[in-house]
């Protein structure tokens, strides 16, 4: 589904991504783990197509498509879906709004229908159940004012929405009580399918209690230096970053 | 001779309105002791140049397009035929002549300053005169369109609106319709009486090549209360002048902008409060968009009289710039002479939130969608206190179009 090869990137004319290989199959759930600054939402943003970044060499395919070529809202469109680490507040544009307008660009690429207002308002309900977003988040400004643990779910109900081929959750863990951790995981793997894939960058290795990896990679000064099973995760809990280094 | 004034006034013909002799010959002199049209060496018209203004070729417009008959039914239109100004369905409370009936002395006392109001009161055509009367509220808004069509016209017209102690009225100032090198000059004055409550939606949205000039002046009495809106988008070249003598006491003011500008297009918005009378307020909140090469302009001025005192003055600016072409030049003017005042004012000119912009886009919102979604979401704030559906639905469909 996604294959990144020799990948680098720059940002203010600073090489963060090094070189980066990855595979990724559809029904596959892959982990990035590695120290602080290393590129890890660098590379989440290069697949999203942050433009600040530039990409100097390598390439992404998507699904058979030269990802770099497309749009951010084309990608968003064909399926990659980022749960930003620090989701955006926009005051003045509602939630509802907001995913309705986004559901119904999506759908139109895909030569779908627009929902009707019925239809969408069944989905907003079915789908913040299941992250146990509170309904009356889902009328306010995105984001605004949210709590960071509401943040986070956002974007899982967000993902849930859009229903993504690609979903990148990047430290979605991060600022989570232990029991939205669970509800967040369990909606992650609700919405797993044969056809998705989900790559989750996090340091901690209780996500991946919940979240299993099929593969874990070491991101480490902008290139993927180890890969293993969902063990190498306990693994690095253990005994850090510093012997993978080398 | 470029920018000469005076060939310029008499291409717009001799005004259908009798005026105040004093008033005439104030401007009658004034335009003979400008003689040419301002430069941008004037503070006033510092980023509006007016040389294409002056270049007009023009004739007095003869023929105002009429509303169709359906949009009538929310409203109580105010519509120009040829010869008057007439309204479709008159209620209790509410008097409207043709301000080419008004006996000299039927104009209250005014002042008048500025080669646009001169050249207003030397060759108005015509104008509405409306009053509401003492205790009166009247049911719907009023609406006063001004649609004009064609090329190289001159509309010129003044509107005088008479608001009677403790009645309360809704306007709605239309100016729509298409010009190509066309030329309008708008003065409505509002004489606001004690304890009355004027609300005022303003919709711009003229296309073509068409020069707006818009004047309103507006006089304010004890515990009254005056509330504007003006929406500008999408004009060629649009001049707002809005000049409130806030003259009883505890009088209130609330003056609110949203202004877009695309293309090469100038929107321009001069305010100018005077508060002479103690325990009044202002409250100024103007939001600016421009993309293209679009310039704006916003210029707050409150000036707060030696015996004004507890006055609350607020002004708001806040403006966003879509393309790198584009230009805002914003100033507040404080003149303060009294000493106990609460004055505060902010002026801030940015571009659009990238995050934002690209948040939406990575939800698969197309730029240009994402864009009008964060513009409509800066403008809210304004849009919202509109009272006028028609005018709501109109700026929402300028969005979406
Ligand atoms: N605008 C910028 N200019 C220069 N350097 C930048 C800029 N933005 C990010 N960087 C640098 O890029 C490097 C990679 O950052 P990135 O956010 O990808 O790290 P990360 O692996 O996600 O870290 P963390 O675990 O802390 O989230 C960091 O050293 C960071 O300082
Ligand atoms: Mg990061």
């Amino acid at each position: 589904m996604l294959e990144i090869k020799s990948l680098c990137a720059s940002i203010n004319g600073t090489e963060i991504l090094k070189g980066l290989n990855l595979s990724i199959k559809a029904g596959e759930v892959h982990a990035i783990m590695g120290p602080n600054g290393t590129g890890k939402s660098t590379l989440a943003s290069v697949l999203a197509g942050k433009e600040d970044y530039e990409v100097t060499s390598g390439e992404i395919s998507f699904d058979g498509k030269n990802l770099l070529e497309l749009s951010v809202e084309d990608r968003a469109r064909e399926g990659v879906f980022l749960a930003f680490q620090y989701p955006v507040e926009i005051p003045g544009v509602s939630n509802v709004n907001f995913l309705k307008t986004a559901m119904n660009e999506i759908r139109e690429h895909r030569g779908l229908p627009a929902l009707s207002a019925k239809e969408f308002l069944t989905l907003v309900k079915e789908k913040s159940a299941l992250v146990e977003l509170d309904a009356s988040l889902a009328s306010r400004a995105v984001n605004e004012g949210f709590s960071g643990g509401e943040k986070k779910r956002n974007e899982i109900f967000q993902m849930a929405m859009l229903e993504p081929k690609l979903a990148i959750l990047d430290e979605t863990d991060s600022g989570l009580d232990i029991d939205a951790l669970r509800t967040v995981a369990q909606g992650v793997n609700t919405l797993k399918t044969g056809q998705n894939a989900t790559l989750v960058i996090t340091h901690y290795q209780r996500l991946l209690e919940y979240i299993v990896p099929d593969f874990v990679h070491v991101l480490f000064d902008g290139r993927i230096v180890k890969t293993g099973g969902k063990e190498l995760a306990l693994e690095l809990e253990d005994k850090g970053y510093d012997w993978v280094k080398a | 001779m470029m920018g000469n004034l005076i060939a310029f006034r008499e291409q717009l013909g001799d005004t259908r309105l009798a005026m105040p002799e004093p008033l005439s010959r104030e401007a009658k002199d004034g335009i003979e002791r400008l003689a040419s049209f301002p430069t941008t060496r004037d503070e006033a018209w510092k980023y509006t140049r007016l040389a294409r203004v002056a270049a007009l070729q023009l004739s007095p417009l003869a023929h105002y397009q009429q509303p169709e008959p359906s949009e009538c039914s929310e409203t109580i239109d105010v519509i120009f035929e040829p010869h008057g100004w007439f309204c479709a369905a008159p209620v209790e409370g509410l008097i409207i002549e043709s301000a080419g009936n008004l006996a000299p002395e039927d104009w209250q006392a005014c002042t008048t300053s500025g080669h646009v109001q001169y050249l207003n009161t030397l060759a108005a055509q015509g104008g509405a005169c409306l009053t509401i009367k003492a205790g009166y509220e009247i049911p719907k808004p009023i609406r006063i369109i001004h649609r004009a069509k064609g090329e190289n016209f001159a509309m010129v017209l003044h509107h005088q609106i008479n608001v009677e102690p403790h009645s309360k009225v809704q306007f709605e100032l239309l100016y729509e319709g298409q010009g190509q090198e066309a030329y309008a000059n708008i003065l409505v004055d509002f004489f606001i009486a004690e304890s009355a409550h004027v609300h005022v939606d303003k919709w711009q949205n003229t296309q073509g090549t068409h020069y707006g000039f818009y004047n309103e002046r507006i006089y304010q009495e004890r515990h009254s209360t005056f509330c504007l809106h003006t929406l500008t988008v999408n004009t060629h070249f649009t001049r707002n002048d809005v000049e409130v003598f806030s003259q009883g006491e505890a009088a209130h003011t609330k003056l609110y902008g949203v202004f877009l500008g695309g293309e090469n297009h100038l929107i321009d918005n001069h305010t100018f409060v005077h508060h002479m009378a103690p325990n009044g307020s202002s409250d100024e909140n103007y939001r600016g968009v421009m993309k293209g090469k679009a310039a704006g302009v916003f210029n707050g001025k409150v000036k707060v009289y030696q015996h004004a005192q507890k006055i609350n003055a607020f002004q708001s600016n806040r403006n966003l710039l879509l393309s790198s072409a584009a230009s805002i030049n914003a100033k507040p003017e404080l003149e303060i002479y009294a000493d106990d005042v609460k004055c505060s004012h902010g002026s801030t000119t940015g571009q659009l939130d990238a995050l934002a912009l690209f948040y939406l886009q990575a939800r698969g919102i197309s730029k240009e969608k994402a864009t009008e979604m964060l513009v409509g979401a800066f403008c809210a704030e304004v849009v919202e206190s509109v009272q006028s559906k028609h005018i709501q639905r109109a700026f929402a469909a300028y969005f979406s179009s």
